[in-house]
């Protein structure tokens, strides 16, 4: 590297003064992240002990422990959490590896992604990133430092995870490679992220291109694993499946580490290279030319709308179809089951049949997550007033009661267009496994999911109104109405919560259904109280001020 | 009432501790491009968002083409269109589809190709209609706002610092734009702490400071409140000067060898200092009058950042102290 620095108009490879500032930047980056990555590695590290000693509580004895571990070696089980190491002899420790370390790991990959876009390509877009640079700062030190941040976290993370598998009283081996397994699969996608932000212009199309290679490793992973126990030869391709083929507690082979560290190490001489070529702010992938002029429907209050919410709703649509048609495919599974589950779990999933239940509670657990879409719409339109453009568009002759309807309208029917549509996947998978009754689940299942409209159109009418009225509320208030349904579904029967709490859960007022038949009160209300909602966002958008921060 | 385009007396806006408006007056006649002056900070924006209706006065008054703006907003926004100095766009539209967009937004006409102006404007602010605007510079967005605010016919525009991202060669084409556009009769209220800008354009300008009106009037009626700059080079030493009336900052420049005796002297008393300097043995003398600069000087610097309740208010200019 020292005989690179004789050459004085070609800068290439990693030279020391490349480096010059790292150690101070590496520093202010730890303060920035104070909050947020510390945040990350709490939530990854819990994750490992609430797993490690929930597994324990809910199963109670070896008998139960083998007819749970029958759904992860199903091949739908294997589908959603990986090869299943272990499950003919399966014990508490290779539960946690085969059924949920899984979830860790794509934490793991989701920390390492953003944090390295967030101090890369973001700072580089904000014009931040140039403002460094003008100080005493090497070329590579801006990514450095990221990468530097993001191990240490990863680190840190690792150890967290570790501690909770240990806390379970799990082998101290197949702990550390679960813990090992975690860092070298952030290690992997903070590289590729690294390699994405120089490509890319944009934070978000970095973001998306290093997210697409996490979802591609997602999709090769599930289908490789349902080929059989174990995995297949395809699950090898997948950054995930490497961690996931160590086969903690079962095998403990340290060997496919080797992978993502060795192709991790590529994308970093890669991330380097590129950083060493380009121009700052300059991505290496060209941006394409669009049209100089706008199409019709996009001149209207309605297509500016769809044009503002559609990314969001298609996105959110997309993977809530596809977790209704992976869910529904569980149906007949749960009816094979159902007979020998262990009696909390029998609680959460009320009602005599097991397969019911879960369809309903499947039915309640996806309408959650698509009122979670409406109130990331109504926060999408808090972005468009803080931005300015809600501004400029109505200082044309727009009036706010048409700017506020035609996004509501379009939230309404994105939402409605996904309920209906997510119905209709987990309904077809369900009865292309079922074995009896088919076409009667077909109905229940499709009703079931739009049975649950009116708790979705209240959680948007509230949404709304915060924002005509209480705008900086949005947020907080949208996103603890959904937590806390998301809690009190999965939870508030299992810790056998006093009533009144189960009163704030907008989703536990409309019955059961299948389980039970449709409720037209709670209906009614519930909607009366969406519809009440929008009216009032309505009247408080028309009186209260623009604001721009 | 009495005809004007924008008519505000006595406006007060106040953000939770924060005065933004005191006491605000302005009024732009149809027809002029009026000069909207004052450091940063000094409330223009908030002016101009409650002329736009978008926020709601504490008190005073406000009428746009005689209407309220807080109420029919959107009846006056067909006649008039607004540049926000710092412009957000939608990151996955390109300039064009942007520009469309508004026109639209006004009427069908506007935004269809036959809309001649739209593309002429495209090719003298030199813009590429088919980027992405997240690919755009700052100048670049501004440009978007402006040719489809310009694009657009309408009454009154409000231009809020329009060009404060544009390079010079395309202020000039901006300057140009706007001249134009006044000939057909348009009225703009152009907001700007770029002296030389709003110098070159305005008809009227009117000077904020806190929150407050402190001057306004022609560009000439402003000048001949103030103090004209005299640079003199005299064969005899200008020993009284400094005790003459109406004389100020006294001051002398050395340059080339030669000693030049500045001083900056009241509109209403050059008479009486040029016929004491004349038999003096005049060698050299250059006067200048004086830039917006200087105006802003006097109305911001003298009395710094400190509020001067006393201040004299609208037209009351000029005064020694």
């Amino acid at each position: 590297m020292t005989a690179e620095l004789q050459t004085p108009q070609k800068y290439r490879g990693l030279r020391a003064e490349s480096l010059t500032g790292t150690h101070a930047l590496l520093r202010a980056l730890i303060r920035l992240d104070r909050l947020r990555l510390p945040l990350w590695v709490l939530g990854i590290g819990a994750m490992s002990f609430y797993v490690a000693n929930a597994v324990q509580a809910i199963v109670s004895n070896e008998r139960e422990l083998v007819q749970m571990a029958s759904i992860f070696a199903d091949p739908v089980g294997r589908l959603m959490t990986g090869p299943a190491f272990g499950m003919d002899e399966p014990t508490f420790a290779r539960f946690y590896a085969a059924g949920y370390v899984l979830f860790i790991y794509l934490l793991t990959a989701l920390m390492s992604i953003f944090a390295v876009v967030r101090h890369t390509r973001a700072e580089e877009q904000a014009g931040r990133a140039e403002l460094l640079r003008a100080n005493v700062l090497g070329r590579h030190a801006s990514l450095t430092a990221a990468l530097l941040l993001v191990m240490l976290a990863n680190l840190l993370a690792a150890g967290l995870v570790l501690a909770g598998a240990l806390s379970g009283g799990f082998p101290l081996p197949g702990s550390i490679l679960v813990a090992g397994s975690g860092a070298a699969v952030g290690f992997f996608f903070a590289a590729a992220a690294a390699v994405a932000s120089q490509l890319t212009e944009s934070s978000r199309s970095a973001s998306a291109l290093a997210g697409g290679i996490l979802g591609t490793s997602y999709l090769i992973r599930m289908v490789g694993d349902l080929g059989g126990p174990g995995g297949t030869a395809l699950s090898w391709f997948s950054p995930l499946g490497w961690s996931q083929q160590t086969a903690p507690y079962v095998e403990d082979r340290w060997w496919p580490l080797i992978l993502p560290l060795l192709f991790g190490v590529v994308g970093l001489v890669l991330a380097f290279a590129l950083n060493n070529r380009r121009d700052l702010g300059a991505g290496l992938l060209p941006t394409r030319a669009g049209s100089a002029r706008a199409p019709a429907w996009l001149s209207t209050a309605l297509g500016i709308s769809a044009h503002t919410l559609l990314g969001m709703l298609r996105g959110w649509g997309a993977a809530l179809i596809l977790s209704g048609a992976l869910f529904g495919s569980y149906a007949q599974t749960m009816v094979e089951t159902a007979a020998d589950l262990p009696e909390q779990f029998r609680r959460v999933f009320t009602g005599e049949s097991v397969m019911l239940g879960f369809l309903a509670y499947i039915g309640i657990f996806l309408a959650i997550l698509v009122a979670a879409a409406g109130v990331s719409g109504v926060r999408l339109l808090r972005g468009e007033e803080l931005s300015g453009r809600a501004e400029l568009m109505l200082s044309a002759p727009l009036s706010r009661t048409r700017w506020l309807s035609a996004h509501v309208l379009v939230l309404l029917t994105g939402l409605s267009l996904i309920l209906i549509l997510l119905g209709l996947a987990t309904a077809t998978a369900a009865a292309m496994v079922l074995e009896e009754d088919a076409s009667a689940r077909f109905r229940d299942v499709a009703v079931a999911s739009l049975h649950q409209a009116p708790a979705v159109l209240a959680v948007l009418g509230i949404v709304v109104a915060a924002f005509g009225w209480a705008p900086r509320l949005v947020g907080v208030l949208g996103w603890s109405l959904i937590g806390y349904a998301a809690f009190m579904t999965n939870f508030g029967r299992l810790l056998e919560l006093p009533d009144i709490l189960h009163r704030f859960n907008i989703f536990g007022y409309l019955a059961q259904f299948p389980v039970e038949p449709v409720e037209w009160t709670p209906v009614v209300l519930l909607s009366g109280l969406g519809v009440l909602g929008i009216i009032l966002g309505l009247t408080g958008w028309r009186h209260r001020q623009i604001n721009r921060n | 009432m009495n005809g004007m385009t924008v008519q505000i007396a006595g406006l007060r806006k106040t953000f939770g501790q924060v005065q933004a408006l005191d006491g605000l007056d302005l009024s732009v006649a149809p027809g002029e491009v009026h000069g909207f002056l004052g450091p940063n900070g000094a409330g223009k924006s908030t002016a101009l968002r409650i002329i736009l209706g978008l926020l709601r006065p504490d008190s005073g008054t406000v009428r746009v083409f005689d209407a309220d703006p807080w109420r029919d907003a959107v009846a006056l926004h067909r006649r008039l269109a607004y540049v926000p100095g710092d412009v957000e766009l939608w990151p996955r539209l390109t300039g064009g589809e942007v520009i469309d967009l508004f026109l639209n937004l006004r009427s069908r006409e506007a935004g269809s190709s036959k809309n001649r102006r739209r593309d002429e404007l495209i090719d003298r602010f030199e813009l590429d209609p088919r980027k992405k605007t997240r690919t755009y510079s700052k100048g670049n967005r501004q440009k978007v706002a402006l040719i489809a605010a310009l694009a657009a016919d309408v009454d009154l525009l409000l231009l809020d610092e329009p060009t404060s991202g544009l390079d010079p060669l395309m202020e000039v084409v901006f300057q140009q734009v706007i001249a134009e556009t006044t000939t057909e009769g348009r009225s703009v209220l152009l907001s700007s702490h770029i002296l030389a800008q709003v110098e070159a354009l305005s008809d009227r300008i009117s000077i904020i400071r806190a929150g407050r009106t402190v001057a306004s009037g022609t560009l000439e009626e402003l000048r001949h409140m103030t103090r004209t700059t005299i640079e003199v080079e005299t064969q005899r030493p200008l020993t009284e000067l400094a005790q003459l009336a109406g004389v100020h900052g006294l001051h002398l420049k050395t340059s080339g060898g030669s000693a030049r005796t500045v001083i900056d002297v009241d509109a209403d008393h050059l008479d009486e200092v040029l016929l004491h300097l004349a038999p003096l043995g005049v060698r050299s003398l250059t006067a200048h009058p004086p830039t917006l600069e200087q105006l802003l000087i006097r109305y911001y610097g003298d009395s710094g950042t400190s509020d001067a309740p006393d201040e004299p208010g609208d037209l009351t200019l000029g005064g020694t102290q």
